[in-house]
């Protein structure tokens, strides 16, 4: 393989940029002011502690939300700004894995997979039929072809939402925590796939996920989010081995899953009492 | 700026009011005349069986109970004067002019715009509108315009049904109750009313099925806050639009009445 002289320009593979990105709500900055690029072929993670902006985050690098202010550009193109048209053409070439799904209930899971490729794509039904039986086997889903969302378990339920992320075979998948609710198969499973999709056929995957061992198996890239005193603030980024040797206390904690450390899940003693008093 | 119905499709960008989701619509459906495959026949077929074909049970139920009704309370009235004969004009010119076209609306609003409005309502909450956006398919051309394009072909023609089914309840009364011939009902029934009398409710109709459905749909798109927003989502359909369907029947009958 001869280097292309695109390689040499980093800035040139840049496929997601975000810059000095703020969302609050009520007044209260849920992100604030982040910074940082996805290259293509990484797989990126962000990871945070339970409502830290996760969701909301991806919410808003799909441009299903505006953000307070900043800017995302996808491919190149600020989605903030961008019109509906604009934004429609670059949600062509990215997929969305939610974090709860969002399956069409009314639907099989055959036609919830199907159903990107029968409005986007010019291929005729008996293909359809073919890629979706493909997708699901690539989930681990073969024969629930006919299966309603509801008949699922929750695990299963997102495995089909991935498939449907893939179904048209994007550039760029963002995945909202693929493997919370499957057990370590099937987490192994989701992180296998999501790795021979960005090592082998080079898709960009920028995933959620608090699970510390499928973050490390699958990421080229990692940032963490900070919650509680240090909301809305990115609190470190590198690679793996760079996170790892991080020293902060507050991802020290995060990665190693410690209930005691910076990050605080109850009040002290102190502030306990006085925060019962008050309320009295 | 170039006028083209791609303008229509986004008016108003993310926001959702009424208004714009009015225009969007109209957009929706000059543009899928233009182009194939936006207005998919199958699933309008599909919401013409849900939302149209599915309630005229109970729509012609309504509509018997009617024609009973009215052949019932005009014969004691009507018969005082010795006026029996008309019944089966009052009948059937009340059927084509009011009754017919209101009841079955509301019947629809009850069966048809509750389950529309809880259905996107339940989606909206599920994040399948979103997944839908992401997917760069519009919710509205998906979702809305086929329920809009099926309950404005079906209101008419569940009317006719229905006041067909309510001058059969007529009939019954008349030739049961008082032993009216029946040709002579037929006769009656058919000859008073006008070609206009037919055409002035089924306008109505297309009236209601547009308040109907765009209610509805807007009820259940903007749907806020969970199960709670689902069911509240519901209910305002339902009042928003019995409410709307009084108010342009007294404004279509008023205009019919002194204008034409
Ligand atoms: N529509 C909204 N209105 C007000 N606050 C919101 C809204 N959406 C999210 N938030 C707040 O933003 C914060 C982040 O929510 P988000 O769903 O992004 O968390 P998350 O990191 O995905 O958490 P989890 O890991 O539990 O999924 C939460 O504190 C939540 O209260
Ligand atoms: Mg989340």
């Amino acid at each position: 393989m001869s280097p292309t002289p695109k390689k040499t320009n980093p800035s040139s593979d840049v496929i997601l940029e975000v810059k000095d990105l703020v969302q609050s709500y009520n007044g209260r900055a849920v992100l604030n002011g982040l910074n940082f690029k996805v290259r293509k072929g990484e797989t990126f993670v962000i990871m945070g502690g339970s409502g830290c902006g996760k969701t909301t985050l991806l919410r808003i690098l799909i441009g299903a939300q505006k953000p307070t202010s900043g800017s995302v550009h996808l491919f190149g193109e600020d989605i903030t700004k961008a019109s509906s048209q604009e934004l429609d053409r670059i949600r062509l070439r990215f997929g969305m894995n939610f974090q709860f799904g969002a399956l069409f209930q009314s639907m099989t899971v055959g036609e919830n997979i199907a159903l990107p490729l029968q409005e986007h794509s010019q291929v005729d039904p008996s293909l359809i039929e073919m890629i979706v039986k493909m997708k699901l086997e690539l989930v681990g889903l073969t024969g629930f072809e006919n299966f309603k969302p509801s008949e699922l378990s929750g695990g299963m339920r997102k495995r089909v939402g991935l498939a449907r992320a893939l179904a048209l075979d994007p550039e760029l998948l963002f995945s909202d925590e693929p493997t919370s609710g499957l057990d370590p198969v099937m987490t192994a499973v989701v992180d296998q796939l999501t790795l021979d999709s960005t090592r082998k056929i080079g898709v960009t995957a920028v995933v959620v996920s608090h699970d510390m061992t499928s973050c490390f198996r699958i990421a080229t890239h990692m940032l963490m989010l900070g919650n509680g005193p240090r909301q809305g603030e990115i609190i470190a980024e590198g690679t793996p081995d760079e996170i790892r040797a991080n020293p902060d206390p507050f991802l020290q904690q995060f990665v190693r899953g410690e209930a005691d450390g910076p990050i605080a899940f109850r009040l002290s003693q102190d502030d306990y009492l006085k925060h019962l008093l008050q309320e009295g | 700026m170039k006028f083209s119905f791609e303008s229509l499709l986004n008016a108003g960008g993310s926001r959702l009011t009424y208004g714009l989701l009015n225009l969007r619509i109209l957009g929706w459906i000059l543009y899928g005349f233009t182009r194939p495959g936006i207005l998919v026949p199958s699933q309008i077929l599909s919401q013409i069986i849900r939302i149209g074909v599915q309630a005229i049970p109970m729509a012609s139920l309504v509509s018997l109970s009617v024609g009973f009704i009215l052949a019932m309370q005009s014969s004691t009235e009507l018969g005082k004067m010795g006026a029996d004969s008309f019944i089966p004009d009052l009948v059937s010119l009340s059927l084509m002019r009011e009754l017919g076209p209101l009841l079955v609306a509301i019947i629809v609003v009850g069966r048809s715009g509750s389950a529309v409005a809880a259905e996107l309502g339940t989606m909206k909450v599920n994040e399948e509108i979103e997944a839908l956006r992401v997917m760069a398919i519009d919710p509205i051309r998906y979702l809305v315009v086929p329920r809009f394009i099926a309950l404005i072909i079906m209101l008419p023609c569940m009317t006719i049904f229905g006041n067909c089914v309510g001058l059969v309840g007529g009939w019954a009364v008349c030739t049961l109750e008082m032993g009216m011939p029946s040709s002579f009902y037929i006769m009656r029934a058919m000859q008073r009313p006008e070609l206009w009398d037919l055409f002035s409710g089924l306008i109505k109709t297309a009236v209601f099925a547009h308040i109907i459905i765009t209610i509805a749909c807007y009820q259940g798109l903007n749907v806020e806050g969970g199960a709670e927003g689902v069911g509240r989502a519901t209910t305002s359909a339902v009042v928003y639009s019995i409410l709307w369907i009084i108010i342009a029947d007294t404004i279509l009958t008023g205009l019919f009445y002194f204008v034409l």
